[in-house]
């Protein structure tokens, strides 16, 4: 727990120091996260997916009988006891030998790391190109194209509606997003050019545009605050004596090695880090 | 004196960003040491996701995905707590699933501290973790299709059929809604494309801000019922639900961070117009 609290104070502080500039605080904290993230992410996915549903759906508990050549085969891995358990994977499946086609398709992405063999990652990399393309088309045509036509196809002046709000719907919220929609469409065609009583158009296109950048600029600056919060509110908490003063400490040592650091080296200037 | 002012305004614009970055700091920092408590009001969009959960009937079934990790944990962690508390004190049946793998571990801390600690609730007859599988959309669209052919077994090992609340859930349509806890992709879009708008099944999501201007669409148009958005909106949950947690305690901090990054913008706009001008006179 303590261990835990002063490891992640460390990687926390080490990362932000490359505020001040790059270093090697920030550098181990790097490469650490790289090498943990590739580790982490290979384990999960072949304990979560690999092993339960590829292998277990090869070779199942269910349909276990040792005489036969296919779990002979199998017991063969029995070697790697935790991946391939004697008697079969118990996971809920039924036998699906179909599961031998991704199986190879994996195997032959894997295949990429050879230069003579890497042409048979492509049949893998197609096959998910092809199933991606496949399953998002319908996905986009249903909710964003359907969908959204269906949410902007209103009744523009409707009795019920107040004139003007702030917030919800009103008569004239109804006008601004029928203009937005329009000029902000009209901005996206290309064929004619943007001159005239249409390029002014487009001008109105490109405002609605505009605010939409302002905002997703906003937001975005509003969740980087917020990323800030959540590490700052840690680090206080870890500064607690049950911690025995991590973050204290370790900012401490950070601060008087990288003092240190610049101290010895008068003759480079300390340049900020890349914008 | 106009003079001095133009030159000292120039003069900050020349400082060295890491002064920036510590006057950051600093209006992060101290609103977390000395709270000013700034009054929360809920959003519209907010409170179209706390009206969508009341409407529900008590026991109603509710799937609930966590698609964050501990890099956005600030962010999604609060409004994740808050939903769960709101489901669990109206009486709902929660079922979670992750499309990230970091998920499961988020979804594992909320339910141990809301659900066991909090509530006393029973694993397998109020609340189930369903777990991680990869395959981003493709997982939405199998859950859609049959839920048993990619959940043989919850996270914790049983068997699905042997977990009581798991009788009769077979696919999305058999859940009365969906929220999705979301932090990019695969994630409340997804959501909103392969389960919520073939199944008709009510969803609503809490996202990162980043996030909030590409899922706004779905949320005008009806597709998804309210937002939460970031930090914010998770304060506001909050509030609504009468319990003040994580995300109401960095609400002060977000806005004196945010008044401050407003006038440096206020500020580096009047410096490139004043030197603008300059450039313009020689």
């Amino acid at each position: 727990m303590v261990i835990g609290a002063w490891i992640s104070v460390f990687l926390t502080l080490a990362i932000l120091s490359y505020l001040y500039k790059d270093n090697p605080f920030y550098k181990v904290a790097e490469h650490v996260f790289v090498g943990i993230s590739t580790g982490y992410w290979t384990s999960m996915f072949f304990w979560t997916q690999i092993q339960p549903n590829l292998f277990g759906r090869l070779w199942p508990a269910t349909e276990y009988d040792a005489s036969s050549l296919w779990y002979k085969f199998y017991n063969v891995f029995g070697v790697f006891s935790s991946v391939f358990p004697e008697g079969g994977i118990a996971k809920g499946h039924d036998m699906h030998l179909i599961y031998l086609v991704p199986f190879a398709l994996g195997i032959m992405m894997l295949l990429s790391v050879s230069s003579k063999l890497s042409w048979m990652a492509r049949w893998g990399i197609a096959y998910t190109v092809g199933m991606a393309a496949g399953l998002r088309a319908y996905g986009f045509l249903n909710s964003n194209v359907i969908g959204q036509i269906k949410g902007s196809a209103f009744q523009l002046v409707n009795s019920n509606l107040p004139y003007f709000a702030l917030v919800g719907e009103s008569i004239f919220n109804n006008f601004v997003i029928l203009i937005g929609t329009i000029t902000g469409l009209m901005y996206f065609y290309f064929s004619r050019e943007h001159t005239g009583n249409f390029g002014r158009l487009t001008k109105v296109g490109i405002y609605f545009l505009m605010i939409s950048f302002g905002a997703s600029f906003g937001f975005a600056v509003m969740g980087r605050i917020s990323l800030l919060i959540g590490r700052f509110v840690d680090l206080i908490h870890y500064s607690s004596s049950t911690y025995n003063h991590a973050t204290l400490w370790i900012l401490l040592i950070m601060v008087v090695l990288l003092g240190y650091s610049a101290f010895m080296d008068k003759s480079a200037p300390i340049e900020p880090p890349a914008k | 004196m106009m003079k001095y002012i133009i030159e000292l305004i120039l003069s900050i614009g020349k400082v060295d960003r890491r002064w920036i970055f510590l006057v950051i700091g600093l209006a992060v920092l101290l609103p977390l040491f000395f709270p000013l408590g700034l009054p929360i009001r809920a959003t519209n969009a907010t409170q179209r996701v706390y009206d969508a959960v009341e409407e529900l009937e008590p026991n109603s079934k509710v799937l609930v995905s966590f698609e964050y990790g501990p890099s956005t944990k600030p962010e999604i962690h609060p409004m994740a707590i808050a939903i769960l508390r709101h489901l669990f004190t109206n009486g709902q049946k929660v079922y979670v699933t992750c499309l990230w793998p970091d998920g499961q571990f988020m979804a594992e801390d909320a339910l141990t501290e809301i659900a066991e600690e909090e509530y006393g609730l029973t694993y397998g007859e109020d609340y189930v973790l369903l777990g991680f599988r990869p395959g981003n959309e493709a997982v939405v669209k199998g859950l859609v299709s049959n839920i048993r052919k990619l959940y043989t077994t919850d996270a914790r090992g049983t068997l699905v059929d042997q977990i009581p609340m798991m009788a009769n859930v077979n696919k999305v349509k058999d859940f009365d809604f969906i929220f999705s806890a979301s932090a990019g992709y695969p994630g409340t879009i997804e959501w909103v494309q392969y389960a919520a708008d073939p199944t008709g099944v009510p969803m609503s999501t809490g996202t990162t801000s980043i996030q909030v201007n590409d899922v706004m669409p779905y949320v005008q148009s009806g597709q998804v019922k309210g937002i939460l958005a970031g930090m914010p909106g998770a304060a506001e949950y909050e509030a609504l639900i009468g319990s003040p947690g994580i995300g109401t305690s960095g609400m002060d901090a977000q806005s004196i961070a945010h008044l401050v990054i407003v006038l440096f913008i206020v500020f580096g706009n009047i410096t490139y117009f004043i030197e603008t001008r300059r450039a313009k006179k020689y």
